[in-house]
């Protein structure tokens, strides 16, 4: 039975909670003792210690205690509420929804229990749940503005566009006067309102709402906007082109605003004629206007382009805009603007006029004329379109000989060096072109990347550190991951990749799949936030933005180099067993685990000197910040990499990727190396047949096939039979009748002139027979004489050679080292 | 970061109703005063302007026809799952070891190759096809 508190303990009580309110749980957990002193089977009490417990990091203590608390008293709702908190604070939402439900079920007139509950739900897209809640605290609190406009949140995403649009309506009507015009809650939820319309496809509708509800709208923009857009799906031709022309006339640098003119006069995308003729009203209007100049060179061909590039690129140099090539290099995907642009600017340098227009040079403005045609042309043939590194870099040094100072300038030469294969030479240019500007974060991070990928990792963290907060407990590396700089976690992995330092690699590309749950987890503040600010139409696309969150190339880049790794330690203890360098390794290894423990040492004690410092002066008042969570026991990623699992480690970073990024074809060929060491022939062949659907012919696509059918003729007994029998019949990418050997030699000659694939071809040969690996080694050297060959694809080359630890590998290098002079990588 | 958050989140998500957890975790006797509380606290926010510009018969009458569209609010939980029940349930049978294979094969959880495998009818080929079938 549960005990009942005498009223001193009931103060008492009321100071636990109100302690841990204000993160003084030392002192909650104090006066939680006394109480349990008197009664030690008291389940509230015991349940809010363990609240304060789990703040302090002794999760695993707190649950037990937890426990403890609801076997005293399982009828209590404050210890099931805790006991739910406690499952959110480890984010397992479906153990905490399950705790809050029983909870609310003992009390069910709580709000907090009941609001907790449904931000659980929304945050677990658990819609029908939230809507039962929803509706709940609609019911406990009519009167407010807020539980309305949640309710119809609700129904929206869980798709009832109709009902969430007919409970707003329901709402309005309850009200005596209309809000006043300057109520920006009511002036968001009118435009929500009007979304919600849209969303229907009730455009008339829409519009007749935002014409007379939205007609003083705060969000003026909007309003324009969304009533331009329905007047052109209702095809109002007039009033349409007059709501546009009033956008421009408002942003005359918006493209899509041009575009909705054009499409709402009815002007067909071929007509050039009449599409130009807008372009230069606006043009003439508006002198400074970009983007009625840039925009018509999209679309216009032959001399009319060339008369139209012509007059902008003048104008552009002349000012000396350093953008010019950035803003023109789209046009590159046509073969006659590629032609026209350089050869356009070159008139520009023959015509002389550049040192003409040299003459108006005002206060700093530099670059202009003749630095800015060069400058244009070194950055043509550096783009890789259009690259002849040679000229690139001759025109970047006639550009610095006249701007000897400029920043654009040389980060420019540094990447051509980069095109060169050139690392060193790259990092260092950068880091020139960092100290002609050191206030610049831009060239800040630029040298720093470039630093990352000549694997100068410490340099590159030192140059970072010039811009982070000097006070981060664990300096610039603790304050890049603070700030989630995943570009720099992303290079600094990658870096390490390349050093064959594993565990710092899996380290870094944990912290990125790490900070994109973080992400996800951010959401969960804006369930209220937003709809206590009122901002819905935000809400609803911060929503669904976190629904492909994963989509993102951040994701997709960190995750496809965390599995290549992976894939490097699941085939490794192979290579050393076949080679005899096991003792070796495990040298290696027994060296690791003591350096691992020093690193961990020393960081502890950093830590807790930090943490010593940090409490000095305000001890008792912020407790909450000495997280213990935060102490980091493998800073070097040692255990990471000493996994024994490593295909099942790296499903966690694949699964993501194969749900969001589907049609990237490096996911699937990785989630194919995957499921094939993993023995999963359904899953592998999944992949591959999506792998084909995309790029049929792709040099991976073709050693898969293969790989996949040597693995099956190996393993079919041990596959269900059921199972082999739909492999076999969905496998189509080799014919059954044809030897793989034959295959392979007709997918030689059918790409004969490609590199990559003829390199895949070659590594299929020798899978196939391991007796031609000479002859095959001596075909690779072979692949530097092709003439389309790049030093990407005799990277590749090289690294294949070197894995075989083939003899030519030194003919491979003085061959490569002929053709690339200038490269660093086949050193 | 990551780490740092789970407290902070906590508070930030429930300080509410933690100030509210005072007058309620006094249990049985006091739950009179906790709700008057509780009911002086909650619609505290923007409790003004609902007075003031809410038509409370309106309001009561809005509910009134949203409880009959929306198949009422307290049993609505009950009611759902047994409908979410209903649509699933097709007079599919499977076999258990078919399910097995699919779980072990594909990875997915069991109610997901149950159902896969329903709407194949039960047939695990069919469901291994459409499974491995590129989506275009």
């Amino acid at each position: 039975m549960p005990v009942v508190l005498s009223g001193k303990e009931q103060s008492l009580f009321r100071t636990v909670v109100r302690n841990y309110e204000d993160k003084q749980y030392k002192k909650g957990i104090k006066a939680a003792e006394q109480i349990l002193k008197k009664n030690p089977k008291h389940g509230d009490t015991l349940a809010m210690k363990a609240l304060c417990m789990n703040s302090q990091g002794k999760t695993e203590e707190a649950f037990a205690l937890a426990k403890v608390a609801l076997t005293c008293d399982m009828k209590s709702h404050v210890c099931w509420h805790v006991y739910g908190l406690l499952w959110r604070a480890v984010k397992n939402f479906e153990e905490a929804i399950k705790a809050y439900k029983f909870a609310l079920r003992l009390e069910p007139e709580s709000v907090q229990i009941q609001r907790d509950l449904a931000l659980l739900q929304v945050q677990m897209r658990d819609y029908q749940g939230y809507l039962v809640s929803r509706r709940a605290m609609l019911a406990a609190r009519s009167t407010i503005r807020q539980s309305w406009t949640a309710l119809a949140v609700a129904q929206h995403l869980s798709g009832d566009l109709a009902q969430a649009e007919g409970v707003l309506t329901s709402y309005e009507e309850t009200l005596k006067n209309p809000p006043s015009k300057t109520d920006f809650e009511n002036s968001e939820a009118v435009m929500y309102k009007n979304s919600l319309i849209a969303e229907q496809g009730d455009y008339q509708r829409a519009l007749e709402h935002l014409e007379s509800a939205g007609k003083h709208n705060l969000d003026r923009l909007a309003v324009f906007e969304l009533r331009a857009t329905y007047l052109t799906k209702l095809d109002r031709t007039e009033e349409a082109t007059k709501a546009y022309r009033a956008l421009i006339d408002r942003n005359s640098e918006y493209k899509t605003y041009y575009d909705g003119l054009i499409k709402a006069m009815g002007v067909a995308p071929t007509d050039h004629k009449a599409m130009i003729a807008v372009y230069d009203e606006y043009a003439e209007k508006y002198p400074r206007c970009d983007a009625a100049r840039r925009l018509p060179l999209d679309f216009l061909e032959g001399d009319d382009f060339k008369a139209a590039a012509d007059k902008y690129i003048n104008r552009m140099l002349d000012k000396g805009v350093p953008s010019t090539f950035a803003n023109l290099k789209h046009l590159y995907s046509s073969d006659f603007k590629k032609e026209v642009l350089p050869s356009l600017v070159q008139q520009y340098i023959d015509s002389g006029k550049s040192e003409k227009s040299e003459e108006p040079k005002r206060n700093g403005d530099t670059s202009k004329g003749a630095s800015a045609a060069f400058y244009f042309l070194a950055q043509h043939y550096n783009y890789y379109l259009s690259r002849d590194l040679d000229k690139a870099m001759d025109f970047i040094d006639k550009a610095i000989e006249l701007e000897p100072k400029s920043v654009d300038f040389h980060m420019t030469k540094a990447r051509i060096w980069k095109h060169y294969g050139n690392t060193q030479k790259a990092s260092e240019i950068m880091e020139l072109a960092r100290t002609l500007d050191t206030r610049d974060r831009h060239i800040n991070t630029k040298a720093a990347k470039y630093q990352l990928r000549n694997n100068e990792s410490e340099a590159a963290l030192k140059t970072m550190g010039m811009f982070t907060r000097a006070e981060t407990v664990g300096g610039p590396l603790a304050d890049l991951h603070d700030m989630q700089c995943v570009w720099f976690l992303t290079e600094d992995g990658q870096s390490y990749a390349r050093q064959g330092k594993t565990g710092l690699a899996l380290k870094r590309f944990t912290s990125i799949f790490n900070i994109f749950d973080v992400w996800q987890e951010d959401q969960f503040d804006f369930h209220s936030f937003s709809l206590r600010k009122g901002q819905i139409r935000a809400y609803v696309d911060m929503i669904r933005w976190e629904d492909q969150l994963r989509e993102h190339p951040f994701y997709s880049r960190a995750a496809l180099s965390a599995i290549e790794v992976y894939i490097k330690i699941a085939d490794k203890p192979l290579l050393n067993g076949s080679n005899g360098t096991a003792g070796l390794s495990e040298e290696d290894a027994a060296e690791q685990r003591k350096a691992a423990k020093k690193a961990r040492k020393e960081a502890q004690k950093a830590e807790r000197e930090a943490l010593a410092k940090k409490n000095e002066p305000n001890k008792s008042t912020r407790e909450g910040d000495n997280d213990p969570k935060k102490k980091d026991d493998d800073p070097e990623g040692i255990k990471l990499a000493a996994t024994t699992e490593p295909m099942n480690d790296a499903m966690k970073f694949l699964t993501p990727l194969l749900q969001f990024s589907p049609k990237n074809i490096d996911v699937q060929l990785a989630g194919f190396e995957v499921f094939i060491r993993r023995k999963k022939y359904v899953l592998a062949l999944k992949c591959l047949l999506a792998a084909a659907a995309l790029d049929r012919e792709h040099s991976k696509v073709h050693s898969q096939s293969i790989r996949f059918k040597l693995a099956l003729d190996k393993e079919l007994d041990t596959i269900n039979p059921k199972t082999a029998e739909v492999i076999k019949s969905e496998f189509n990418l080799i014919p059954a009748s044809v030897p793989l050997a034959k295959f392979n030699d007709e997918y030689l000659s059918k790409h004969k002139d490609c590199a990559r694939r003829t390199l895949s071809g070659l590594t299929t040969r020798r899978l196939l027979s391991p007796d031609a690996s000479p002859s095959v080694e001596k075909d690779i050297v072979d692949i530097l004489k092709f003439p389309t060959v790049t030093s990407e694809e005799a990277t590749e080359a090289y690294e294949v050679l070197k894995s075989w630890k083939s003899s030519e590998v030194d003919t491979f290098k003085s061959s490569a080292t002929q053709t690339w002079p200038k490269a660093t990588i086949f050193a | 970061m990551a780490e740092k958050q789970p407290p902070t989140v906590v508070e930030g998500a429930t300080t509410g109703d933690v100030e509210d957890e005072i007058p309620v975790a006094k249990s049985a006797e006091d739950r009179k005063a906790a709700a008057a509380l509780s009911s002086l606290d909650a619609p505290r926010e923007d409790d003004s302007a609902g007075l003031k510009d809410v038509d409370q018969e309106a309001v009561r009458k809005a509910m009134d026809r949203l409880t009959m569209a929306g198949g009422g609010a307290t049993n609505g939980t009950a009611t759902k799952k047994e409908e979410e029940k209903k649509v699933v349930k097709k007079v599919v049978k499977v076999d258990q070891a078919d399910v097995a294979l699919l779980i072990e094969e594909l990875e997915l959880s069991k109610i997901k190759a149950t159902d896969l495998l329903k709407s194949h009818d039960g047939m695990v080929e069919d469901a291994l096809r459409s499974f491995v079938a590129p989506v275009v």
